[in-house]
Formats: structure tokens, sequence, C-alpha cells
């Protein structure tokens, strides 16, 4: 019964978790079958008392989280705690199980679910969310009822979930050490959280229920993608070792925060975060980040059926922008096509795609969407510092268009009388070779770049990174590739304009001293690497002709190997 | 029964936050208190029937207390409102 097992699933996010297994929200329909209904009476007592659990665990949580002055997510919680205590949820409830004979969990399922009715028809997009937050509380009270959640959270707790719901996410405390999302995929709104919350994460085992029961104590390995269930007296001692050095670890991290990233001959860069969700930002403050780089609208677009009106990106884009409070928020118009596919655009069948119809191109051809996409960004960028960033720009006359359609979009708001930011940035990534190569040219004509070395890489060497036959020459060491990020840079400042990088070596604390050296802006990577890419900078000093020799080397391994002896 | 007209200053409209300051406020009364705005018109003291609302900047709300202590309701919940609910 209590025999070490180790269980193999997919690593999300790295990290060493230690607590017990605490299954989530079981198959509620199945439970509600085998329910011993009793008499109205008694039912709605019933109801009352589950509720006043459920209000009361949510007040002790939120008194916990402000104690631990986490404001925003006391505050969502809050909000849970009101919804419990519903006096119009009550009335409801009562009525279905005195006029209309319902069991106590039914009606309160039932009632949740009509109540959050008219919410989901709202227009206001972020209001349509807080219906799912309806729909939450009548289950946390529906499972108590059932008995699913008699006892109270063993902490640490490593939730697990077939789905977990981002605003759960959003929400858990610090007692959560964990999380397994069974059928996640790695790119899922959920993974995507926990990536920026750096809790770690399993995804891809769905049948762990029948494997082992809830309440088990269980290491998880996020890094190796393992969990480890009844672990014995040397499992826990092996990991011990790892999980006091993650500790250590979290502490630095917490303490580089406030420091400012500069090199120690005193060259200032900034390190900004690459996001996805505006909830994202809800942890950014403890990785220290000064400002999102690299904000993907396209999450907006995917798994939805149509495309989302002006009102809504208008609504999304503010809460980011917001959010940042006065750092720059750089706003990426949609990034479509190669391999992310829409629901709601047809996109013909192309034998390249990442040379096909994407990005920009896309924009340039529905003007109809890349105008209301602007509109929406000049409209959010009143509430604090946003920039608009195209994708994908390959030509003069590409960015020429583009710009044009922002002064149409500029001029419409104007007419229409609707407040927008004037005189918003306008900048570019660089992630075709056809732009670093030109880059002195665009530099005249647009406010910023930001290298896109994710693009700039695979189009450089002629290397789709996904194939594994030909992976291992997928390299942004490769010195054609530097080469290229060296001329972009020093063309942009030669023109007074600033360069910021966005793709994956921005956040490898082997590049970092080789982009300070030849003078890069700005860094903008994801939340977690943050603190790495910091420790590098503040570790290193610039050397011009030291970075400059790298580009005589002549293939990639040997400047890893270069830039990685003169980091260490 | 006392009732007071006013229009949504705050950036956010009734989002969750202001939402849940003002049904907090309006469960201190005793009076039955009953917000109207964009054509439908929701119990305070209901958390779920206030977001219904859908609320943003700039409509009107208006703000309805019939009881006791009406007086000191209508007065307390405009003043919130008109304070962007301490956002």
């Amino acid at each position: 019964m209590n025999e070490l097992k180790t269980i193999r699933a997919v690593g999300a996010v790295a990290g060493i978790a230690r607590g017990y297994l605490h299954f989530l929200r079981r198959d509620l329909q199945k439970e509600l079958e085998s329910y011993r209904q009793q008499d109205p009476p008694l039912e709605l007592q019933r109801f009352y008392y589950a509720r006043g659990v459920a209000a009361a665990r949510t007040d002790r949580l939120v008194e916990k989280l402000r104690e631990g002055h986490q404001e925003g997510q006391a505050a969502i919680l809050e909000t849970r705690g009101l919804i419990l205590s519903d006096p119009g949820l009550g009335s409801l409830v009562s009525e279905k199980i005195q006029a209309s004979g319902l069991s106590a969990p039914a009606a309160v399922l039932q009632s949740c679910e009509e109540m959050a009715g008219p919410i989901l028809e709202l227009e206001d997009a972020y209001l349509r969310e807080r219906a799912l937050d309806i729909q939450n509380a009548g289950i946390q009270i529906a499972e108590i009822l059932l008995g699913i959640q008699e006892t109270e959270l063993k902490t640490p707790a490593i939730l697990f979930g077939e789905e977990i719901d981002p605003s759960l996410i959003i929400g858990l405390s610090q007692e959560t050490a964990g999380l397994i999302i069974g059928s996640a995929s790695m790119t899922s709104h959920a993974v995507i959280l926990a990536r920026s919350r750096g809790t770690p994460t399993l995804v891809g085992i769905t049948d762990l229920r029948e494997q082992i029961p809830d309440n088990t104590p269980v290491i998880l390995d996020g890094g190796e993608g393992l969990l480890i269930a009844n672990p014995d007296e040397r499992t826990i001692q092996s990991y011990q070792a790892k999980m006091e050095e993650q500790q250590r670890e979290e502490q630095e991290y917490r303490r580089l925060a406030s420091v400012p990233a500069r090199t120690k001959d005193g060259f200032r860069v900034t390190l900004a975060a690459n996001i996805g969700y505006p909830e994202e930002l809800e942890q950014a403050q403890r990785y220290g980040y000064e400002g999102v780089g690299l904000y993907r609208t396209e999450f907006l677009f995917l798994g939805k059926g149509s495309f989302p009106t002006e009102e809504e990106q208008f609504q999304a884009y503010r809460r980011v922008i917001e959010r940042c409070e006065n750092r720059r928020c750089i706003i990426r118009t949609m990034d479509i096509g190669g391999d992310k596919q829409l629901p709601c655009l047809e996109i013909p069948p192309e034998r390249n795609p990442f040379l096909g119809w994407r990005a920009i191109r896309i924009s340039l051809k529905r003007t109809d969407l890349f105008q209301t996409q602007i509109r929406a960004i000049l409209r959010a960028g009143v509430y604090g510092k946003a920039a608009i960033m195209l994708p994908m720009i390959s030509g003069l006359e590409e960015l020429r268009q583009a710009k044009r359609l922002i002064s149409q979009a500029v001029h419409s708001l104007e007419q229409d009388d609707i407040p927008f930011a004037e005189d918003m940035e306008v900048g570019m990534m660089i992630e075709t070779p056809a732009a670093a190569v030109l880059a002195g040219q665009f530099a005249e004509e647009c406010d910023f770049f930001s290298i896109g070395t994710n693009d700039l890489t695979q189009y450089t060497l002629a290397v789709d990174r996904g194939n594994p036959l030909i992976s291992q020459l997928y390299s942004y060491f490769h010195p054609a590739v530097l080469r290229l990020i060296r001329h972009v840079v020093e063309q942009a400042h030669s023109r007074g304009k600033w360069v910021g990088m966005c793709g994956e070596m921005a956040g490898d604390p082997a590049a970092a001293r080789l982009l300070c050296s030849w003078g890069i802006d700005e860094l903008s990577m994801s939340l977690p690497r943050i603190p790495l890419v910091k420790q590098a900078v503040l570790a290193c000093e610039t050397d011009r002709r030291w970075a400059d020799a790298v580009l005589s080397l002549s293939d990639a391994k040997q400047a890893e190997a270069y830039l990685k002896a003169q980091t260490e | 029964m006392r009732q007071v007209m006013l229009t949504l200053t705050n950036p956010a409209g009734l989002h969750a936050r202001p939402a849940a300051e003002l049904v907090k406020a309006a469960a201190r009364f005793k009076s039955r208190i009953v917000l109207e705005g964009n054509g439908k018109k929701a119990d305070a003291k209901s958390i779920i029937l206030v977001l219904g609302l859908g609320l943003r900047q700039n409509d009107s709300i208006t703000i309805r207390a019939d009881g006791e202590d009406e007086e000191a309701a209508v007065q307390m919940l405009a003043e919130l409102v008109k304070q962007r609910f301490h956002e």
C-alpha cells in the first residue's frame, strides 16, 4: 500500500516539490448519483452548513495571503468569499431545494450555472471570465456536500487535476508546492501561468487517480518529469540537498529582484519579460522585471471560433499595460501562421508554412483585422506606457505600409473622438536575415528593434529546429547569426535607436556578456530566466574586443565554448 | 426611499474589485439597496448580480435604498463611487 512508486510524466516546469498529493474536483456527476438525499429542510440545512465551511476556509486563506502581503491573490479570493455568501445565490438554492425538490449539491450547481448565465453574455471579456468564478464557487460547495473535500488540505499540497483552471492557478497559495495537470499541453494557458509563478509542474499523466490514493506523500521532480509516491528515507535524502539548493536560489533571486542589472564596469541593461497572458504579471515583481519586452497577442486569438472584437482586445491590452504601471509594455501584433494556426482564419495548406503567409504578411492582407488590433492597442495605451511591435518584416515596403495603416487607425480614432495614446513608439522585430542585413535602412523609419533570435537563427542557418535529424545544427551561437546581431545593434545605435532582444538567446546567461559588450539595450525573456541572466550580467565586465573575437571562430560549438569559458 | 444618480469614473468600471468593495459596503446596511444601470437592476448586496450589470467606465448608475438607514446607505455608496473605489 505505502510502497515506493515512481511514475513517469512530462516535466513542464522544472523544480522539486515535496508534499501531499491532492486530487482536484472528481467527476461530480458520478458523485451526485450516489448522494443520499434527505427531506428539503435537512437538505437546506446541509447547504447552509457546507456554504459556511467553504466561506470560512476562504476567509482563512485570505487572511494568510494578507499576512504574506499577497494582496493581488487575497483580493481574488475575497471575491470568491463574497460569491459564496451571496444572498441572491442563497435564495435561489433554497427555492430549488424547497420548491423543486432538488438535492443540496444539485441545487447549488444548477443555481451557480444559472446565475453565471447573464455574465457570460456581457460584452466585457474580463467580466465574462468572472462567470467561471461563480461556477467554481458552486463546485466548491458541492464538493463539500458530496464529501469530496471532507478533510482539510494536508500541506504543502501537490495538486492534481485532469485540467486545472487558470483562475485557480492565479489564486494558489504558497502552500501549493507543485502541480500535475494531467492532460495539459506544454503551451496551455495553465502551464504558462505555472511557469511564470515558478511552481514545479508535470503534465501527461491522466490515470493518476487509479494509481495512488489522495493524500499520498509524494516528491515531484519537474526537471526530470518524475512523480515519486511514498518516497523512502534514501530517496528523500537524495532530494533534500537539491531542495535546499533550490531554496537558497529562491532567496538569492528575491534579493536580486531589487538590484539593477549592471555589469562590473557599469553598463546597464534592461531585463524585461516575455508574456502571453496578462495574469503572468501577477508574480512578475518577485523576479524584478523592468518591463514587458514581448507581449504575444496571439493567445487572444487561439482557440476561438471568431476574431476577438476591438473591445475584447482593448480590455486585454489594458490589463497588461495597467499591470506594468510605468514600465514599457511592447505589444506585438498578431504573429499567426508558421506553427500557429487559428481556427477562425483559414490559411490554405502551404508547402513551407514558415516561409509562407504569416505574421505581418497576414496583417497587411487582412487590413481589417490589423486595424482592429491597432485601434485596440492605441486605445489601451492611455493607461500606461505601451509600444507597438511588428513581426516578420522582411522588406521596407512592409514597414511603410504597416505604418500607414497605423496612421489610418489614429485618424479613425480621432474622428470617432475616442481617447488613445498619441506618439506611441512603433518598432519591429528583426527575425529575417533580410531585415538584419538592411537594419540601417529600417532604423531610419522605426523607433526600435527587437531581435527575435529563434526565427533569425532558423532562417539564417536554414535549419528547422523541430527536425530531430538536423536540430543539432540549430544554434544562435553560430558566428553567422552573431555577426547579424552585432550588425543590427551597431546600425540602430548609429541612428540613435534602441535595440532589444526577445528570443531564447536573451534568456541565456552564457550570451549575456557578449550582448552587453555589444551594447544591447534590453533583454526580454520568460520571467524565471530574469534572475539567471541578471546574475550573469552582474558578474561580468564588458569587453568589446573579447566580444568581437568570437566572430572569427568558425562554428557554433567553438563560439559557445569560447563564450562559456570566458563567462565562468 | 432615497436615491442618487452618478457616473462611474473609475477606469475599470464595476470589475471584480470595485464590485466587491461596493457589495461589502452595502452589506453593512439594513436597507434594501438596488443598483440600476445598463437597463438592468441588481440587489447591491449580491456580488453575482452586481457583476451581471456589466457596468463600465462612464456608464451611469442609480443607487436606491429603502429602509431605516437609507440616508446613510446612499451617502456612503455614492461616496465610494465618487472616490473611484479607492483604486
